[in-house]
C-alpha cells in the first residue's frame, strides 16, 4: 500500500488515502500591484510588458483559444458544405482555403500554444524555479507567436490565403499553382511561428536542466514537466527542419529559386522528406504535454502512483528519439525506393511499443487505485480511450500495402483527429485541473460534465462515421451521394463538438468571476509542488528556496547568491543593486516589427513579373526599423533574470544558464543548416552527381573567404585572451579585427555573386544556381548577423565593457566560430566538389 | 588550459588544411579519382570543423554534455541527408 514518492511529490502519508501536505494552507501573499515593476493584473499595461511565466502562460491559454474558435469556424465551414454533395456553399478555392488553414491553425496556432500556456505556468513551479531562465525571451516567444497568427490572419485579404492543404505538399506550394500573395504570407506566418517556437525551446530546455530545485534529479521529475522537456528537444531539431524547408519555400515564391518547382529532380519529394522529418516528431510534439497533463490528473483522481512510472518515462525518451526515424511512412505513395518503404514500415511498428506500455500503465493506474470521476479525469481519460483508437487505426496506415489503399482518404482524416484530439482532450483535462491554481476560482463540476458529455459523444459523431466512409477522397469539397448519410451524421456531430466548447466558456467565464475560491490544493491527491503554494501562486512564487533534498518539498530561507559566480541576463545588462525589473516592452514592440517586416515581404516582389511592389517595400521596410529599434532597446535595457543558486543542473553543471542557451540554440542551427546542405546534396543526387554544373567559376575567391573567416576566429579568440588579460585596447583591436575580417567576407562575396549575375546567373537560372545562392546566403546572412553584434561589442568594448566579465566574448564567439565552421562544409561542396 | 601557442598552431593547421582541399583540386585529382578526392577533402573539413569546435569554442574543456547536444544536432542532419538521399529510385 505504501509506498514514497519520487516525482517531486511533496506528499508524507503512506496510503493511498493520505492528505498530502501541499494543501497545508500557506501564508497567502497578496500580488502587489506594481511589484518588480509590473502594472497590477487589472491593468492592460501589465499584459503587454509582463515576462513573468504565470501572466505569459495565462497570454498563451487565452490567445490559443480563440485560434481555437479561428479552427473551428473553418472546421463548421467545412462541414456545412459535406452536408449534401454538390453543396454550393463555398467555392473550390475557398474551401481548399478552410481546408489548409484550418489543419495549419489547429496543429501550430491552437495545439501546441494551448500546452505551452500549461508549460509556462506550471513547469517553473513544478520544478522549484522562480521563472523560467530567460524571461523576456518568453515574452518574446508569445509575442511572435500572436504577431505570426495575425500574419496568417491577414493572408485571407490578400487574394487568398494559402490552399495547398496544409501539409503545403510541392509543387501545389509553389506560385504557379498558388499564386496568391496571400499564400506566401502564410508560408512566413509559419516561419515566424517556428522561431517563436524554436526560442521557447531554447528556453524551456535551459531552464528544465538548468533550474531544478535541489533534490529534483531527473528521476524525480513529474511526468507533466517530462512531457514537455522531452517535447521541447523534439521541437529544437524538428522545427529547425521544419525552418528550412519554410525558408526555401520562402526563397521560391519571393525571390525565385526553384527547389520545388515540377522541373526540379526530387524537388516534390525534397518537399515532403523535409515536411515529414519535421511532421512525425510533431505528432509527439503535440501529444506529449498532453499525455503527461493525462499521467498527472491519472495519479490525483486515482489517488494512485503511475504503475511502472519509471518504466513510462523510459518509453517516452525512447519514442522521442524514434519518432525522428519514422517520417517516411507518410511516403509510402510517393517514389521512394521499396527497401526504404519496407525499414520504415519496420520503425514505425516499433514505435508503437513503448506507445502500448504507456497506455497499460495508466489503465492499470485505474486499476490499482480508487477513481473519482471529475471533470479532469473523464477529460484525461476520454483522451486515452480516443488516443487508443487513433493508435490501433494508424497501425493500418503504417503498413505499406494497407496505406496503398487508405493514404488519401478519409481513413486518414479519422485516424489522425483521433490521435490529435486525444491530445487535445487531454489537455482540455488539464485546463479544468489547474484552473483552480491559475484562476483561485473552482469550477462548475456540473457543467464540466456536460461539456465532457457533449464533447465526447459529438467528436465520435464526428469522426467514427469516416472510418465507415472511409473511401472518400480527403480535402475534396464534394462526395459520392452513396457517403451522404455518414457525411451527415459527421456534421451533426461537428456542431455538437463546437456547441460543447460554449458550455466550457460559460463555464469558465462565470467561474471566473463567482466560482468557488479554491485553496493552495483543491485535489486530495495532487502532490506536485504547483500545489504547494496559494491560488493563484505569489509573483515569486515560493515562500522560501524549494528544496527537494529530504525527500520531500521544504522551503528553505534563502541566499540569492548565484551558483555561477554571475547574475544571469538574457541579454540585458543586470545593474547590481537596482531593484528587479520584470517589465519590458521591448518583446512585443520586436514583434510587431516582425510581423510588418514580413507583411511586407510577402509582396514586396510582384508575383510574376520581378518587379518591386513600393507599398509592400515601404511597409517591409517600417517592419524592420521597429524591428531593429526594439532589439537595440531590448538589449540596452536594464533586466535581470533569475539568479539561483539552482540546486539540480543536470547534464549542464558548471555551465551558466546563457551559455547553456548559446549551445542549445546552437544545436538547432546545425540542423537548420544540416537541411540546406541536405537539400542541396539530395537534389544533386536526384538529378545525377556528376552531371552537376558547379556555379562559381573557380575556388580562389571561397578559398579567400575562407582565409578571412579563419582569420577572424582567431581574432575573436584573441579578444578573449585580451579580456582576461584586463587590456580594453587588446578587446577592442581583436573585435575590429574580426568585424573588418568578416566586413571583408561579404565585399568578396558580393564581388562574386555581381560577376556570375552579369554572366546571367540568376537565383532562378537552374536548382545549381539556387542551391548556390540560397546556401552561401543563409551563411552570409549569419555573417551579417554576427557583425551586427561584433559592432555594438566593439562599442561596448570601447566603453570598458567585458574586462571584468568576458563571457559576452565567448558567447559571441560561440557564434561566430559556428558560422566558420559551416563555412568550411560550404566551400569545398559548392566551389570544389 | 588552452595556450597562446596551442591557438596560433590550431590556426595554421586549419589554414594549411584549407590550402590542401584547393591542392587536391589544383593538383587534378578530381578529374583522375574523383571519389578519393572528395573523401579527402570531407575528411579534411571534419578535421577543420572538430579544431575550431574542440579548441576556439572551447569544447574540449566543457562538460561532455554539450558535445553530444552538438552530436546530436548533426546526427539528425546526416540521418535526414543519408536516407533521403538513399531513398531515391
Amino acid at each position: 500500500m505504501s509506498e514514497k514518492r519520487t516525482d517531486g511529490g511533496h506528499g508524507h502519508g503512506d496510503g493511498p488515502d493520505r492528505e498530502p501536505d501541499g494543501g497545508a494552507a500557506l501564508p497567502a501573499e497578496s500580488v502587489e500591484s506594481g511589484e518588480h515593476g509590473l502594472p497590477p493584473l487589472s491593468s492592460v499595461r501589465r499584459w503587454f510588458v509582463t515576462t513573468n511565466h504565470k501572466d505569459v502562460g495565462v497570454l498563451y491559454i487565452v490567445t490559443s483559444l480563440l485560434f481555437l474558435i479561428f479552427g473551428g469556424v473553418l472546421a463548421l465551414l467545412m462541414r456545412l458544405q459535406l452536408f449534401t454533395p454538390g453543396e454550393a456553399l463555398l467555392s473550390p478555392l475557398a474551401y481548399n482555403q478552410a481546408v489548409s488553414i484550418h489543419g495549419l491553425v489547429m496543429v501550430f496556432w491552437f495545439l501546441s500554444p494551448f500546452a505551452f500556456g500549461f508549460a509556462n505556468y506550471v513547469v517553473p513551479l513544478q520544478i522549484g524555479a522562480d521563472d523560467l531562465a530567460f524571461p523576456r525571451l518568453n515574452a518574446l516567444s508569445y509575442w511572435l507567436y500572436l504577431a505570426s497568427g495575425l500574419l496568417l490572419g491577414v493572408s485571407f485579404f490578400q487574394g487568398a490565403s494559402f490552399a495547398g492543404g496544409w501539409t503545403m505538399y510541392a509543387p501545389l506550394n509553389v506560385p504557379a499553382f498558388t499564386p496568391q500573395i496571400g499564400a506566401t504570407t502564410t508560408v512566413l506566418a509559419l516561419a515566424l511561428f517556428v522561431v517563436s517556437v524554436t526560442v521557447g525551446s531554447v528556453n524551456f530546455i535551459t531552464t528544465i536542466h538548468r533550474m531544478r530545485a535541489a533534490g529534483l534529479t531527473m528521476r524525480r521529475l513529474p511526468i507533466f514537466t517530462w512531457g514537455i522537456l522531452l517535447t521541447v528537444w523534439m521541437m529544437l531539431f524538428a522545427f529547425a527542419a521544419l525552418l528550412a524547408a519554410l525558408m526555401i519555400l520562402g526563397a521560391d515564391r519571393v525571390l525565385g529559386t526553384t527547389y520545388f518547382a515540377a522541373t526540379t529532380p526530387g524537388g516534390s519529394m525534397l518537399w515532403t522528406h523535409l515536411f515529414w522529418f519535421f511532421g512525425h516528431p510533431e505528432v509527439y510534439i503535440v501529444f506529449f504535454p498532453a499525455l503527461g497533463a493525462m499521467a498527472e490528473i491519472f495519479q490525483t483522481f486515482t489517488g494512485r502512483r503511475l504503475v511502472g512510472r519509471k518504466w513510462f518515462i523510459a518509453a517516452m525518451v525512447l519514442v522521442a528519439l524514434q519518432s525522428f526515424v519514422v517520417w517516411m511512412h507518410h511516403m509510402f505513395l510517393t517514389a521512394i525506393n521499396l527497401p526504404v518503404k519496407t525499414l520504415f514500415m519496420a520503425t514505425t511498428i516499433g514505435i508503437s511499443l513503448p506507445f502500448d506500455l504507456m497506455v497499460f500503465s495508466m489503465i492499470y493506474t485505474t486499476i490499482k487505485g480508487k477513481i473519482r470521476f471529475t471533470t479532469p479525469f473523464l477529460f484525461a481519460f476520454g483522451g486515452l480511450i480516443l488516443f487508443i483508437v487513433g493508435g490501433i487505426t494508424g497501425v493500418f496506415l503504417g503498413a505499406v500495402v494497407l496505406d496503398y489503399e487508405f493514404r488519401g482518404t478519409y481513413w486518414v482524416v479519422a485516424h489522425f483527429h483521433y490521435v490529435m484530439v486525444a491530445g487535445v482532450t487531454g489537455l482540455v483535462g488539464g485546463l479544468y485541473y489547474w484552473f483552480p491554481k491559475i484562476t483561485g476560482r473552482m469550477y462548475d463540476e456540473l457543467l464540466g460534465k456536460v461539456h465532457f458529455a457533449i464533447y465526447f459523444v459529438g467528436f465520435n459523431l464526428l469522426y467514427f462515421p469516416m472510418f465507415l466512409a472511409w473511401g472518400t477522397p480527403r480535402r475534396v469539397f464534394d462526395y459520392p451521394p452513396v457517403f451522404t448519410t455518414w457525411q451527415q451524421v459527421a456534421t451533426v456531430g461537428g456542431f455538437l463538438l463546437g456547441a460543447s466548447f460554449l458550455v466550457m466558456f460559460y463555464n469558465l467565464y462565470t467561474s471566473l468571476w463567482r466560482g468557488e475560491e479554491a485553496d493552495a490544493t483543491p485535489w486530495r491527491f495532487a502532490s506536485t509542488a504547483e500545489w504547494a503554494v496559494p491560488s493563484p501562486p505569489p509573483l515569486e512564487n515560493f515562500p522560501g528556496v524549494p528544496s527537494y533534498d529530504s525527500g520531500a518539498l521544504e522551503f528553505r530561507e534563502g541566499a540569492t547568491a548565484h551558483a555561477d559566480g554571475g547574475v544571469e541576463t538574457d541579454g540585458g545588462h543586470a545593474i547590481e543593486g537596482e531593484h528587479a525589473s520584470h517589465a519590458s516592452i521591448w518583446p512585443f514592440v520586436i514583434a510587431v516589427g516582425s510581423l510588418f517586416g514580413l507583411l511586407g515581404l510577402s509582396g514586396a516582389v510582384v508575383p510574376g513579373e520581378g518587379t518591386l511592389n513600393p507599398g509592400y517595400a515601404v511597409v517591409g521596410l517600417a517592419g524592420l526599423a521597429v524591428f531593429g529599434y526594439g532589439l537595440l532597446e531590448l538589449v540596452r535595457e536594464s533586466f535581470e533574470g533569475p539568479t539561483g543558486p539552482f540546486g539540480e543542473s543536470w547534464p549542464f553543471d558548471g555551465v551558466p544558464n546563457t551559455k547553456t542557451g548559446v549551445w542549445v540554440f546552437l544545436a538547432s542551427d546545425v540542423v537548420l543548416f544540416g537541411a540546406f546542405i541536405g537539400s542541396y546534396l539530395f537534389v544533386r543526387v536526384a538529378a545525377g552527381w556528376n552531371e552537376w554544373h558547379i556555379v562559381p567559376h573557380n575556388s580562389l575567391p571561397g578559398l579567400i573567404n575562407t582565409y578571412l573567416l579563419l582569420t577572424s576566429s582567431f581574432a575573436v579568440v584573441l579578444a578573449l585572451v585580451f579580456a582576461k588579460r584586463n587590456s580594453r585596447t587588446g578587446v577592442v583591436a581583436s573585435l575590429a579585427a574580426t568585424f573588418l575580417l568578416g566586413v571583408g567576407f561579404l565585399v568578396n562575396k558580393g564581388i562574386e555573386w555581381i560577376e556570375l549575375f552579369h554572366e546571367g546567373e540568376w537565383l532562378s537560372t537552374s536548382i545549381e544556381t539556387s542551391t548556390f545562392y540560397l546556401t552561401t546566403g543563409l551563411h552570409g546572412l549569419h555573417v551579417v548577423i554576427g557583425l551586427v553584434i561584433a559592432g555594438w561589442m566593439i562599442y561596448r568594448a570601447w566603453n570598458g565593457a567585458y574586462l571584468d566579465d568576458d563571457e559576452p566574448i565567448e558567447l559571441f564567439g560561440l557564434y561566430w566560430h559556428f558560422v566558420d565552421i559551416v563555412w568550411l562544409f560550404l566551400f569545398p561542396l559548392f566551389y570544389i566538389l | 588550459m588552452v595556450t597562446w601557442k596551442t591557438y596560433v598552431w590550431i590556426y595554421v593547421a586549419l589554414f594549411a588544411f584549407a590550402t590542401a582541399q584547393v591542392a587536391v583540386e589544383f593538383a587534378g585529382l578530381l578529374e583522375s579519382a574523383y571519389w578519393l578526392a572528395f573523401g579527402a577533402i570531407i575528411v579534411l573539413s571534419f578535421v577543420k570543423a572538430v579544431m575550431v569546435a574542440g579548441w576556439y569554442q572551447h569544447l574540449l574543456y566543457e562538460p561532455r554534455s554539450l558535445t553530444y547536444l552538438l552530436a546530436t544536432g548533426l546526427l539528425a542532419a546526416l540521418a535526414l541527408t543519408a536516407a533521403a538521399a538513399y531513398s531515391i529510385t
